[in-house]
C-alpha cells in the first residue's frame, strides 16, 4: 500500500493561525457536516411538526389507501396499515423525543458538571462519594432501571428521560473532573486563585466556560443520540408514546407483522430514520471531539 | 503458579467482594427508594393479591413484625432477599427466586454469546486498523461500525427473522425445540444482539487506541530490537487488559439490549420478564430482576479486576 | 583498527512528516558513518540532531512518518558484508525539486516486510541495542529474568530453559546486580532505574552481539547512577571488546568511552575522527560547532574561577526547515565575508583538512 507525503512548496510556516477547517482532517469535517445536516433536519422537522405544517394529517385514516407503497402519489413514503401518511408521521414522531431529549441532556450536563467540579475542585470525600455514585449507576443496565421506574410510576416519557439524564451524569462528571485535574496539574487553577479571582468566577468562567465548553457540547450531542435511542426503544416496547400518536419506535413496532409479509416500508422508514439520526449524532460528537479536543479517534 | 502470585489475587478478590457487597446494598436501596416513592404503599403492593382484605394485611403486618417505618421495611426486604426469598410474583403467584434462576440463566447465555459475537467482529477490525493504520479499507470499516452501532436492534431482528422465515420456514413465535433448525434459531438473537447492541464502534475505537498506545511503548521497541515477538510482548497490556475492561464495561449495555432482543425473538429471559413485569406493575419480579442484573454487572467488573491483578504485577501493590 | 568497518552507513535519510506544517522533518539527512571492529564510536550532538534516529534506522525500528527513505547500511560480520537496506529503495519513490526531496511515496507494507526479512537474523543477535529510560524499556508485565532468557533462547544455542536461566543469572552477575538470583524473578517496577539499565545491558550482551548500540544509556538516571553505568560500560568494554556505537549528548560520557567520535548537527555528521583529537582542547581545525560544544562544558577551571560558561548562540536547528546552505550557518561565529556566500549557498561536504589523518569535517 502506497503512502504519499509531499511538502508544500515555498516557505514553511506555522499554520496555527489558519481557520480550523483548513487545518482539519477532511474526514472529521465530513462527520461534522453530516451531523449538522441531521441536527438541522431534526430541528426543522420538529418545528414543522409543532406548527402542523405537514403534507397530510398524521392521524388521518384512509381505509381506501391502506399500505400504499412508497412513491404513491402524494405519499412519498407510502402509508401504513390504516392508510396514514408515513412521511407526516415521521415528522410528527420527532415530537416524541425532541423536548424530552433536551431535558435528559440538560440534566446530565448540569448534574455532571456540578459533580465533576465538586470531585475535581474539592476532591477528598466528595470524590469518593462521586466514585461510589458512578459505580452505582453503572451497576444498572439502563433499560432495566427505566422499566423499574415505569413499573413504580407510569410509562411517561419525561420520567424516562429523567432517568436517562441521571444515568448520563457519571460520564460527564468524570470528563469534567479529568479536565479540572489536568488544569490543576498545569497550575492553571493555582494561577487563577493567586490572581485573587473568586471561586465562582474560576469555576464558572475559567473552568467550565473556557475549558469544558467543547467537552460539554460533545457530551450534549452524544447524550441526545442516547436519548433518541432510549425513546425509540421504549416506544417500540410499548412504554413511550402510545398509538395513535406516532413515534419512530411504535411505528416500527406497528409495522412488524406487515414486515414479515414482505411489506417492508411501514417499519423500514422509521427504522432508517432512527439509524440516520442516531448516526448523525454519533458522527457529530466524534467529529467535534476530533476537531475541538484534538483526539485522533478514528 | 506459586503462592506468592496467588496472595495478591486473593487480597483483591476480598477487596472487590466488599466493594461489590457495598454497591449491591446501594443498588437495593435505590430500588427500594424508587418503589417507596411509587404511588401506593410498597408493602401493600408487595402482598397485593395475596391477602384479600385490609384487616388481613394489617394482621399480616403485625404478625410479621413489620413496622410501617421505611427503614424497617427496607431491612426486612433485604434480609429476606439475603435468605433467597424474593417474594412471590403478583401475576403468577409463584416464588420469584426460582423463576429468576431460570430466566437469569437464559439471559446469561444470550449475554455471553452476544459479547462473544461483538468481540468477534470488533477485535479483528481493531487489530487490523491499529497495525495497518489508515488504509483503503479503513473508510468502509469505520462506516460499517458506525452504521451497525446506530442500527435499531429490533429492526435488525426483523430483517433476520424475515430472512430465516423465508429461507428456513421458521416463525418468530415458535418455541425453540420443535424444529430441526432450533439451534440455528437459538443462534439468531445472540448474533443480532452481538451485532446490534450499539457498542461496536466504541469497542473498536477503544481497543484500537489502546493497542496503538501500547505498540508505541518503549518496551515494545525493546522487544523488536531483540528480535522477539511483538505480539507476545504486547498481548497482556494491549489485548488482555483492554478486552476484559470492555467486557466488564459493556455488560450493562448488552443486558439492556437483551430486553429488546428477547422481546423480538421471544427468548424466555430476564429482559422479557422485566418487560412483562413493568406492564403488570409486578414489583417483586422487577425488583428481583434489577438486583440480578446488578449482580451480573458487578461480577463482570470483578472478573475484570481479577484478570488485571493477575496480569499486572504492580496492581497488587496499589 | 585496520580492519574493514563492521558497520558503514552511507547517505542515510530518515524523514518524518509534520501534518500541521505539511513539511518533512528531516531528522536524518544524509548521514555517513563507519564503525571499525572492536572500537567504540561516540555519536554526540544536541537533542534533535538525529543521533537516536540514526541508531533506530540501523535496526529498522522507525515507526511512523515516511521513515527510512534512502541510503545504505553496510553491516559486515562473519566475513560477509550485507546491506541492511538492500532492495528497500525499490519501495520508495522520491520526488526532488532543486536537489531537495519534496515528495515521498512509500509502499509501507512492502518496505516493512522486506525490512523484517533483512533484519530477522540481525536484531538482538548481531546488533543489540540498549535505550534511554530503562524502566520503560523493560516489559513491565514480565519478570526481568524471563526477558533475558527469552533473548538467550532466541539467539544462542542455549534452548533449555534451565540452562538459559543460569546463563541469564551469570550475565546479571556480570553487570554487577547484587543477588542476581533474587532479581531474576523481580518485575521491572521493583528495580531502580540503574538496575533496570544493568538488566538491559545484560539482556543486550547475553547474546554476544557483534555490535552494541547504546542509545543515551545514562539519560534519565540520577547523576551518581550515571557514572556507575559509565564505569560498568567501560569495564565491559575492556573485558569483552564489543564494538559499540555510543550515542549521547553528554561529552563527558563520550570522551570516557569512545575511540572515535562523530559530531552530529541538524541531521548530518559535521565532524568525524579519532576521539583523542576531536575532543582535545589543543586540536585547532575543528568544526565551529564542535568548538562551541566543547566550550559549553564546564571544566575544572570554570568551577575554580566561577567563570561563565559559553552557551551556543541561537536554537537547535529546526529539522523541518533546513536551509539550503551550511546547516550551522545561522549560529556560526566563524563566518567571514569571504566565505559568506558559500556558507549560504550550498552544504559543505565532509573532507579531510589539515589535521590528523582520519579526521574529516564539513567546513569551508
Amino acid at each position: 500500500m502506497m503512502k504519499n507525503y509531499s511538502q508544500r512548496a515555498g516557505e514553511i510556516g506555522d499554520f496555527s493561525d489558519l481557520p480550523f477547517w483548513k487545518k482539519a482532517d477532511a474526514v472529521d469535517l465530513a462527520y461534522v457536516g453530516y451531523g449538522l445536516l441531521i441536527v438541522t433536519l431534526v430541528v426543522v422537522s420538529y418545528l414543522l411538526g409543532a406548527f402542523r405544517l405537514l403534507p397530510h394529517d398524521p392521524h388521518d385514516i384512509r381505509l381506501d389507501l391502506m399500505m400504499a407503497p412508497p412513491g404513491t402519489a402524494g405519499h412519498l413514503l407510502g402509508t401504513d396499515f390504516m392508510g396514514r401518511d408515513i412521511f407526516s408521521r415521521l415528522i410528527v414522531g420527532i415530537q416524541a423525543y425532541f423536548l424530552p431529549g433536551l431535558l435528559a441532556v440538560a440534566i446530565s450536563l448540569i448534574g455532571g458538571s456540578t459533580l465533576g467540579v465538586l470531585a475535581g475542585y474539592r476532591g477528598g470525600r466528595a470524590d469518593t462519594a462521586i466514585t461510589y455514585f458512578t459505580n452505582l449507576v453503572d451497576s444498572f443496565p439502563r433499560l432495566v432501571l427505566i422499566l423499574l421506574v415505569i413499573a413504580a410510576f407510569k410509562p411517561d416519557i419525561y420520567y424516562i428521560m429523567i432517568v436517562v439524564g441521571i444515568t448520563n451524569i457519571p460520564v460527564v462528571a468524570s470528563l469534567v473532573k479529568g479536565k479540572i485535574l489536568f488544569l490543576k496539574q498545569k497550575n492553571f487553577v493555582e494561577a487563577a486563585v493567586s490572581l485573587g479571582l473568586p471561586a465562582r468566577t474560576i469555576i464558572l468562567k475559567h473552568i467550565l466556560w473556557y475549558n469544558c465548553r467543547s467537552l460539554l457540547i460533545i457530551q450534549a450531542t452524544l447524550g441526545m443520540g442516547e436519548a433518541i435511542l432510549m425513546e425509540t426503544s421504549l416506544s417500540y416496547l410499548g412504554f413511550g408514546v402510545q398509538e395513535p400518536s406516532p413515534s419512530w419506535g411504535n411505528m416500527v413496532q406497528a409495522g412488524a407483522n406487515y414486515f414479515m409479509q414482505g411489506k417492508f416500508w411501514p417499519s423500514t422508514a422509521p427504522a432508517l430514520a432512527i439509524l440516520f439520526t442516531i448516526m448523525g449524532f454519533h458522527l457529530l460528537g466524534d467529529g467535534l471531539n476530533n476537531l475541538l479536543e484534538g483526539k485522533r479517534g478514528r | 503458579m506459586n503462592l506468592s502470585r496467588l496472595r495478591p489475587i486473593a487480597l483483591v478478590l476480598t477487596r472487590e467482594l466488599v466493594i461489590t457487597a457495598l454497591l449491591l446494598l446501594g443498588v437495593s436501596f435505590v430500588v427500594f427508594v424508587i418503589l417507596y416513592l411509587a404511588p401506593g404503599d410498597p408493602f401493600s403492593v408487595l402482598i397485593e393479591g395475596q391477602l384479600p382484605s385490609e384487616e388481613a394485611r394489617a394482621g399480616a403486618r403485625e404478625a410479621l413484625g413489620i413496622s410501617s417505618s421505611w427503614y424497617a421495611q427496607y431491612v426486612t426486604w433485604v434480609t429476606h432477599m439475603l435468605q433467597g426469598d424474593f417474594g412471590t410474583s403478583i401475576r403468577t403467584g409463584l416464588p420469584v427466586a426460582s423463576e429468576l434462576v431460570f430466566v437469569g440463566f437464559n439471559t446469561l447465555i444470550l449475554t455471553i454469546g452476544s459479547m462473544f459475537v461483538t468481540l468477534l467482529i470488533a477485535v479483528p477490525i481493531a487489530l487490523y486498523s491499529s497495525v495497518r493504520g489508515t488504509t483503503a479499507l479503513s473508510w468502509p470499516l469505520t462506516m460499517f461500525a458506525y452504521v451497525v452501532s446506530a442500527l435499531p436492534v429490533f429492526w435488525l431482528g426483523y430483517i433476520v427473522i424475515y430472512i430465516f422465515m423465508h429461507r428456513f420456514g421458521l416463525f418468530p413465535l415458535m418455541t425453540s425445540s420443535s424444529q430441526g433448525f432450533s439451534w440455528l434459531y437459538a443462534m439468531l438473537p445472540i448474533v443480532v444482539l452481538g451485532v446490534g447492541n450499539g457498542t461496536i464502534s466504541e469497542v473498536i475505537r477503544s481497543l484500537r487506541d489502546e493497542m496503538g498506545r501500547v505498540m508505541s511503548e518503549d518496551y515494545i521497541r525493546t522487544a523488536r530490537a531483540k528480535g522477539a515477538s511483538v505480539w507476545k510482548h504486547s498481548f497482556k497490556e494491549g489485548f488482555l487488559i483492554p478486552v476484559t475492561e470492555i467486557i466488564a464495561a459493556k455488560i450493562p449495555f448488552i443486558l439492556g439490549g437483551a430486553v429488546i432482543v428477547e422481546q423480538v425473538f421471544n427468548w424466555p429471559g430476564m429482559g422479557r420478564m422485566a418487560w412483562q413485569a413493568a406492564q403488570d406493575r409486578d414489583f417483586p419480579v422487577i425488583m428481583g430482576i434489577a438486583m440480578l442484573a446488578a449482580v451480573f454487572v458487578r461480577l463482570g467488573s470483578m472478573f475484570q479486576r481479577v484478570v488485571y491483578v493477575m496480569v499486572n504485577p504492580r496492581a497488587s501493590k496499589e | 583498527m585496520t580492519n574493514a568497518p563492521l558497520l558503514k552507513i552511507e547517505d542515510l535519510r530518515t524523514y518524518f512528516y509534520s501534518r500541521s506544517k505539511q513539511a518533512f522533518i528531516r531528522s536524518v539527512d544524509g548521514v555517513n558513518l563507519e564503525i571499525k571492529k572492536g572500537e567504540t564510536l561516540g555519536v554526540v550532538g544536541e537533542s534533535g540532531s538525529g543521533k537516536s534516529i540514526t541508531a533506530l534506522s540501523v535496526l529498522g525500528l522507525i515507526s511512523g512518518g515516511p521513515g527510512v527513505i534512502g541510503g545504505k547500511i553496510l553491516f559486515g560480520s562473519n566475513g560477509e558484508q550485507k546491506d541492511l537496506l538492500d532492495g528497500l529503495d525499490g519501495y520508495v519513490k522520491l520526488g526532488r525539486e532543486q536537489n531537495r526531496i519534496m515528495q515521498v511515496s512509500k509502499d509501507v507494507l512492502g518496505w516493512e516486510k522486506r525490512s523484517d526479512e533483512l533484519m530477522r537474523k540481525v536484531r538482538g543477535k548481531e546488533i543489540a541495542m540498549i535505550f534511554q529510560n530503562p524502566k520503560a524499556s523493560l516489559n513491565p508485565f514480565t519478570p526481568v529474568g524471563r526477558q533475558i532468557t527469552e533473548a538467550i533462547r532466541l539467539h544462542t544455542k542455549i534452548k533449555d530453559a534451565q540452562a538459559a536461566a543460569e546463563r541469564a543469572i551469570y550475565w546479571l552477575k556480570r553487570v554487577k546486580i547484587d543477588s542476581p538470583g533474587l532479581r531474576f524473578n523481580n518485575y521491572p517496577y521493583g528495580l531502580s532505574g540503574g538496575m533496570c539499565q544493568r538488566a538491559m545491558i545484560a539482556m543486550a550482551l547475553a547474546c554476544e552481539p557483534a555490535l552494541l548500540i547504546a542509545d543515551e544509556p545514562t539519560t534519565g538516571l540520577d547523576a551518581t547512577i550515571q557514572s556507575k553505568i559509565v564505569d560498568l560500560l567501560a569495564e565491559l568494554k575492556s573485558e569483552l571488546g564489543t564494538t559499540t556505537m555510543l550515542i549521547s549528548h553528554d561529552i563527558s560520557v563520550i570522551s570516557r568511552l569512545s575511540d572515535s567520535v562523530a559530531v552530529m548537527y541538524g541531521g548530518t555528521v559535521v565532524e568525524y575522527g579519532p576521539a583523542r583529537d576531536i575532543l582535545a582542547a589543543s586540536f585547532t581545525s575543528k568544526h565551529p560547532y564542535t568548538t562551541a560544544l566543547l566550550a559549553s562544558i564546564p571544566g575544572e577551571e570554570h568551577v575554580r574561577d566561577k567563570a561563565a560558561l559559553q552557551a551556543i548562540e541561537g536554537d537547535v536547528l529546526d529539522t523541518i526547515n533546513i536551509p539550503a546552505g551550511c546547516r550551522f550557518y545561522a549560529r556560526c561565529n566563524r563566518v567571514t565575508p569571504k566565505i559568506r556566500e558559500k556558507c549560504e549557498g550550498r552544504e559543505p561536504d565532509l573532507r579531510e583538512i589539515g589535521g590528523p589523518p582520519g579526521a574529516v569535517l564539513a567546513v569551508f
